[in-house]
């Protein structure tokens, strides 16, 4: 299956492969995107789309101000603003951002009338409710047909009687009243209070929750008959079974601008609330198990999420009435809870069950009112980071707050709430828990995202804006592993294994809220330090037509869990338990079942442990697998089958050698330690005229981000040439081309020194010289084999050949001095010093910082070879430098805000296609501060730069501490409208990989992303597999293998002769090709394993041109008159396309007519 | 496709600018071919003895596989050819190098992709013989007798030269080259020396970077540096904040700070929120 591209986009990019700068993107046309309210699951990708294009004219300009607009003596309003600005808000941008923000979010005037109506008319509908016939509660032949009841009856049998009648009132609450209901979601809340028929003692085994769903069931039907409505539909209450909702939206266009919600409740104070004290039980056991006669000796179990749910249907009124109270005068408080929604939204925790709802940010808001740590004249922007503050310091599964004024012995103790929940937030009445649905992981989660955006706010360097409220963080991009339990069903019997009858009673069956906490605790215990955050998806609540049944708890979806590995102890094969003999020995055994074993350990203790298998660092990053699925197994009842484990899907494609243990760490390291010996060994040679004063690494490999590190090779002599005298091998015409040995290009600077000429050609010759002597010196001392070259030294050893290039530092300044004519010496860059300056200068500084990073970051290399290896399998990282790749993968792990630097080389790959797709290019340098050593003040500076000098600088503009004007990573590349189809490849690819790793009922073919779709492309140049020495890298293995001359690795065979180095047929063939025919085309290939060359010819080149004596090459002469006007050969230069790549093409394959002229 | 071929009997023609199209095919089997276009030399402004007006063919479009000696087989039917120069663009011709002695090992990269040549004939007749070919057939380049190599053979070929290298070779050429470089730097110095420390005709002594008492080198980050340091030194002297004026004055920066700031993040903002930046999903 191909990915299908936006065949508009990609024509748009070819038509204009000039270097026009500005105006290419502009005529894209603003996607409108119309519909307001609905936000859907392509909300990221809709705004992405977005940003990459832009208007007529959207580029920053440097702002000019005249002289006397900038002096003309301040306004009072002016000073006042200005100065309010300080004190309210972090900076001027920020509070006009905020203002944007909120006026995005806000409901328009307009909006607001509909809404207002809609409620009347359903007020008034609801007042002519007819009242039917008193029937038993099990008695339900009375519910109209169309209509299901949408509460799971389980049991059925229930005592009681029902019957419908106009509810008592119709009021609205929640966050439409307070002014803090905002979009996307806009939900207006009804409260409908039941009539009189209730009983008092409803409380008991679910009847009150019987008559609620009856009712509503009632109220559906009578609805539903008025054809007033888009749609009727039932959902729960945050995901609570036992609280069903009515949905309503209006009809015609404006039905997806609001959802009315429909909630039942009963009069206020009619049931008593110390009934519903956290220890009581209002749920009977016997009845719960349907038993006839209840058991005597059984004490029941408190069942306090059942007594929750009553309760705060009760204080529906009473919570919107104290929320008023609080927001009145208090202009912050409105703006506040809409950006701290828009926060929760963002990281996906505002809906489902146990969610941090919007209800609760405005509880939370009131709360820190009261406590006085917010006052009435705070900004949105003070009231959503002292409430971050405060979750980041306060832990409300340990210390619970209240909202209880003064103390009340009748109230229960906060203790008490501790007892019967995991998160504690008492409401001013003191009875109901409003984090009671809430698990300790969901909250710790939240605690964790506060602290993070804390530490985003307090850093100068970032926009914490847009980190914060505007990036979404959608699970398979926040966590580093990620798995699913499709089947939830599976949680039932894990309800069993783990004895949580009287849990299941108090949630009403829910296997899925009752099972959940002590899987999270259980899998926290046994990952323990492994993992910084362990998360949990919240249930989502489904929406369902009122005339279907009601949906069961196992089809509600799947359950994802997130983890946040630590990777200071995440890839630990041993797990130590307490000693042999001590007390927790019994329990950690119990723990880990018979993974247990007793060892003795260095320092001669016996302790319990449990050992991981784990080979490879690839195998080590997937030992949190091993232990969820076991403990699962053990503890649950859950089979290895049901848990689908995201953690390493990408990695195939950058494994490496036959047995796929290892994604190539290990080669790495092997390449540096071999390059660390050689540097010691340089730096150690006796008998050199000079010093050497560095040896520096300048090559991919030695900064663990080559796509496939160079593995030691053996070759095979019978398969070469063998050329004694030079003690080389060099490849035979007609065998497969040789089995690919990169150079790896080392940098050896010599001591500076009076002797060295001051002349670029001398300097040259003289370092021809050194080449030889450090060849000789090194062949003598260390019995190395080397070949010397004028403009390098390779050596050969372990296996590896590295590609010495001697370096003097003035020779720079020799080549830029230019002599101006009245004798001054000037210094100016040109090319030959700008690519000197780019090897010595800027490739080893990257290198070595790189390598640093890789230190800190263990998933760095893996990240970005992910990322280099996606570049190349679309055929652009000839466009793309190697540089700059690693350089954007560093960014994301230098600047992981929102998220926290990545530990798995699966979510750094998300973000690198996140960070090309939402970055804006044209607007924003990306600084990659690389050891943290550009300062907040230095950023500005390279801010304003930017803008001023926008149209000069390259597409992608990339500073780094040694290179913060020119960018000159990305100097030659991408262009404007390479970058545009980079962006659009990786928001394709992002969205088809988000689907497949968070949805388990997909495809499962991660390789989709890697294969580039090629119905673009004009010609397309089939090679011949055998002479593509990388073949076997191919993307989709390839099922013939050719035999290049590699003896396998434990063989035994002679390293006495060079190896073929840097022979790459294909490389030469592209070389040739663009020397060849740059003006008319542009040329494609995937380095890694590709066996197609696409060609995309240049459609300005084709225009007939007059005979011009440069613009003649390749191209063919037609007579008109007196005129010459000259197209392009084609025809000849198709077969040269051949003729060139002799031996190497297979075919040529033209796939569109474009070219006729 | 190609119907120019068509339209002309023999497969060479004439431009109205002056060229002649000459066609060219890589092999006997080729069903297409190049066309080279040839005209006489004729640039006013060059006189160089290199490419005499009357005696060169400038020749265009020469396919990348055709070498120096192909062009040379090509052509020689015209007349004795005294020399040939490769050029990827037409231009004036380089400097002399100051190195007359032709590198083995040093050469600068040869020329890539289709070229253009300037052919110095011994004759000025074969100009214009040049210029009258009109072959039936489009002239071949890789004959049997002279295959030319290209595509995979040519990349072995290649590698195989670059490998086999003699290193004591390069070290003579080395060497050889220092030694001329020392000996010219010797008498560079030396000539130099003898200016130095002499007072010329109105009493200037000349001070030159070997000389005895060296002076400030006379280079544009020199100059740099001491403008700088009296700015340092400058600003040492003044006072800051000291007179009410110098208040006011700062204060009124101050504004003029913010105000800039503040219209450079209006501007900012006004361009995000057209591109629906503000959209938080």
């Amino acid at each position: 299956m191909k990915m299908k591209m936006k065949r508009k986009v990609q024509e748009t990019a070819v038509m204009e492969m000039e270097k026009e700068n500005e105006e290419e993107l502009s005529d894209l046309s603003e996607e409108e995107d119309g519909d307001e309210g609905g936000g859907g699951p392509g909300g990221p990708l809709k705004r992405s789309r977005v940003q990459g294009k832009s208007l007529g004219d959207g580029v920053l300009k440097p702002v000019k101000l005249t002289k006397q607009e900038l002096y003309k003596p301040p306004t009072n309003e002016e000073l006042n603003r200005l100065q309010e600005t300080e004190s309210l808000f972090h900076s001027s941008l920020l509070r006009m951002q905020m203002e944007e923000l909120l006026k995005e979010v806000t409901l328009s005037e307009r909006r607001r009338k509909t809404i207002d109506s809609l409620v009347q008319e359903v007020t008034s509908l609801l007042a002519s409710v007819p009242e039917t016939t008193d029937t038993e509660l099990s008695d339900q032949s009375w519910v109209p047909r169309g209509v299901k009841v949408p509460l799971l009856q389980v049991p059925y049998s229930v005592k009681g009687r029902f019957r419908m009648a106009p509810p008592l009132s119709v009021k609205l609450v929640g966050s439409y009243p307070l002014g803090t209901c905002s979009k996307p979601d806009v939900n207006v809340d009804l409260a409908v209070t039941m009539p009189a028929v209730l009983h008092p003692k409803d409380y008991l085994n679910q009847r009150y929750h019987r008559k609620r769903a009856l009712y509503l069931t009632g109220l559906a039907h009578h609805l539903s008959s008025s054809h007033a409505f888009g749609s009727l539909r039932f959902t729960y209450h945050h995901g609570n079974h036992l609280r069903p909702l009515l949905l309503l939206t209006p009809q015609g266009k404006e039905e997806r601008s609001v959802t009315l919600r429909l909630h039942v409740c009963p009069p206020a104070g009619f049931f008593k609330p110390s009934r519903f004290h956290p220890r009581k039980n209002n749920v009977r056991t016997a009845w719960f198990l349907g038993q006839e006669t209840p058991q005597q000796d059984i004490s029941e179990p408190p069942t306090p999420h059942y007594n929750n749910s009553v309760l705060s249907d009760m204080l529906l009124e009473s919570h919107k009435s104290f929320l008023s109270a609080s927001a009145a005068d208090f202009p912050g408080f409105r703006e506040g809870v809409a950006v701290i929604k828009v926060w929760l939204r963002q990281r996906e925790l505002h809906q489902g069950y146990g969610c941090f709802s919007g209800f609760l940010a405005s509880m939370l808001v009131a709360y820190l009112l009261s406590k006085h740590k917010i006052n009435s004249m705070m900004s949105a922007y003070q009231v959503l980071r002292n409430v971050l503050q405060f979750l980041a310091t306060t832990d409300l599964t340990e210390s619970g707050i209240t909202l209880v004024k003064g103390t009340d012995s009748t109230l229960p103790a906060l203790s008490e709430f501790h007892d019967a929940f995991q998160v504690v937030f008492v409401d001013p009445s003191g009875h109901v828990n409003l984090c009671g649905d809430m698990t300790a992981s969901k909250y710790r989660q939240v605690q964790h995202e506060a602290r993070l955006s804390m530490q985003v706010w307090d850093n100068p360097k970032l926009d914490g804006f847009h980190a914060l409220l505007m990036t979404p963080k959608p699970l398979v991009r926040t966590f580093d592993h990620i798995f699913h339990l499709p089947a939830v069903v599976k949680l039932q019997a894990a309800c069993k294994k783990m004895e949580l009858l009287s849990e299941l009673m108090d949630h009403a069956g829910n296997y899925v809220a009752a099972a959940l906490p002590f899987i999270m605790s259980l899998l926290q215990r046994g990952l323990g330090d492994r993992v910084r955050l362990l998360a949990h998806s919240l249930p989502q609540s489904p929406e369902w037509t009122i005339d279907s049944e009601p949906p069961k708890h196992k089809d509600k979806g799947l359950l994802s869990f997130g983890l946040l590995l630590n990777p200071e102890f995440s890839t630990n094969t041993l797990e130590r338990g307490p000693p042999a003999d001590s007390a927790q020995a019994l329990e950690f055994r119990k723990l880990w079942g018979e993974r247990a074993e007793l060892r003795r350990f260095q320092d001669g203790s016996i302790c319990e442990a449990v050992v991981w298998q784990g080979g490879s660092a690839f195998q080590k990053r997937l030992i949190p697998e091993q232990i969820i699925k076991h403990l699962l197994q053990l503890h649950a009842n859950i089979p290895e089958s049901s848990v689908r484990y995201v953690g390493a899907l990408l990695d195939e494609v950058i494994k490496v050698g036959r047995e796929g243990g290892s994604t190539g760490e290990e080669a790495s390291v092997q390449v540096i330690q071999s390059y660390d010996d050689l540097s010691r060994k340089l730096w150690n040679l006796d008998g050199l005229p000079l010093t050497v004063t560095s040896v520096q690494g300048a090559h991919p490999a030695l900064r663990y981000t080559q796509v496939f590190p160079p593995v030691p090779m053996k070759p095979d002599y019978s398969f070469f040439r063998v050329e004694k005298s030079h003690r080389s091998l060099l490849p035979l015409e007609g065998k497969p081309c040789p089995a690919y040995v990169p150079a790896i290009k080392v940098i050896c600077h010599m001591e500076g020194s009076g002797k060295w000429p001051q002349d670029r050609e001398a300097i040259r010759h003289i370092k021809a010289a050194f080449h030889i002597r450090l060849g000789e010196l090194l062949g003598q001392q260390h019995r190395l084999i080397c070949r010397p070259a004028p403009t390098h030294l390779d050596v050969y050893k372990d296996g590896l050949v590295f590609r010495v290039q001697v370096a003097y530092h003035r020779e720079l300044q020799i080549l830029r001095e230019t002599m101006t004519p009245e004798g001054m010496v000037r210094y100016r860059d040109n090319e030959e010093a700008l690519r000197l300056e780019l090897e010595t200068v800027h490739r080893p500084y990257l290198t070595s910082t790189l390598h640093g990073l890789q230190q800190q970051h263990s998933v760095f290399g893996a990240t970005a070879r992910l990322a280099k290896r996606w570049v190349g399998a679309h055929l652009l990282s000839a466009s793309l430098s190697e540089e700059s790749v690693d350089l954007l993968a560093a960014s994301l792990f230098l600047q992981p805000a929102p998220h926290t630097a990545p530990s798995s080389p699966q979510v750094g790959f998300l973000r690198f296609l996140h960070l090309l797709v939402s970055f804006d290019w044209r607007n924003d340098p990306l600084i990659v501060n690389l050891n943290g050593d550009i300062t907040a003040t230095e950023i500005t500076e390279i801010r304003n730069d930017f803008i001023a000098s926008r149209s000069s600088l390259p597409a992608m503009f990339i500073a780094t501490p040694k290179d913060k004007k020119n960018s000159v990573w990305t100097k030659e590349g991408p262009s404007v409208q390479i970058l545009q189809r980079l962006i659009v490849l990786a928001a394709e690819s992002l969205r088809v990989l988000e689907t497949q790793l968070t949805d388990p009922t997909q495809p499962q073919d991660v390789k989709m992303v890697l294969r580039p779709p090629l119905d673009i492309y004009d010609v397309l140049i089939h090679l011949n597999p055998k002479q593509v020495p990388l073949h076997a890298q191919a993307v989709d293995t390839p099922r013939i293998v050719f035999s290049r001359g590699a003896l396998p690795s434990g063989a035994a065979g002679g390293s006495g002769n060079m190896p073929v180095v840097d022979f790459n047929p294909v490389a030469c063939y592209l070389s040739e090709l663009r020397d060849a025919f740059e003006e008319l085309a542009l040329f494609f290939c995937d380095p890694f394993g590709g066996t197609v060359i696409a060609v995309l010819w240049k459609p300005q080149a084709f225009a007939p041109q007059p005979f011009r004596t440069a613009h003649v090459k390749a191209r063919l002469v037609q007579v008109k008159g007196s005129e010459a006007q000259t197209v392009p050969n084609v025809e000849a230069i198709l077969e040269d396309f051949e003729t060139l790549g002799a031996g190497l093409v297979r075919e040529v394959e033209v796939r569109s007519e474009r070219w006729t002229v | 496709m190609a119907p120019t071929r068509k339209q002309h009997a023999s497969l060479g023609f004439e431009i109205p600018s002056g060229f002649t199209a000459i066609p060219v095919k890589f092999q006997l089997t080729s069903k297409s071919h190049h066309y080279l276009y040839v005209k006489e030399h004729r640039v006013r402004s060059e006189n160089n003895t290199k490419r005499p007006l009357d005696r060169t063919l400038f020749v265009l479009n020469i396919p990348p596989y055709c070498p120096e000696e192909c062009l040379y087989r090509i052509l020689s039917p015209c007349g004795l050819i005294q020399s040939i120069e490769l050029k990827e663009k037409p231009g004036p011709e380089e400097e002399p190098e100051p190195e007359p002695a032709p590198s083995k090992h040093f050469r600068t990269q040869s020329s890539k992709g289709f070229l253009v040549a300037y052919v110095v004939f011994k004759k000025a007749s074969s100009v214009t013989a040049a210029k009258k070919l009109r072959p039936k057939e489009a002239i071949v380049l890789s004959t049997e007798k002279q295959p030319i190599k290209t595509g995979l053979q040519r990349w072995v070929a290649q590698y195989s030269s670059a490998s086999l290298l003699q290193a004591d070779e390069l070290q003579a050429e080395v060497d050889a080259f220092m030694q001329a470089h020392d000996k010219r730097v010797a008498e560079e110095s030396a000539r130099l020396a003898e200016g130095d420390g002499v007072p010329d005709g109105e009493g200037w002594v000349k001070v030159t970077r070997g000389g005895r008492r060296p002076a400030l080198p006379r280079t544009e980050a020199a100059n740099l540096r001491a403008v700088e340091a009296e700015r340092r030194r400058r600003a040492k002297k003044e006072l800051l904040n000291f007179y009410t004026w110098q208040h006011r004055e700062s204060k009124r920066e101050h504004i003029a700070e913010l105000r800039k700031k503040f219209e450079e993040d209006k501007q900012r903002i006004a361009m995000m929120r057209e591109q629906r930046k503000f959209k938080p999903y």
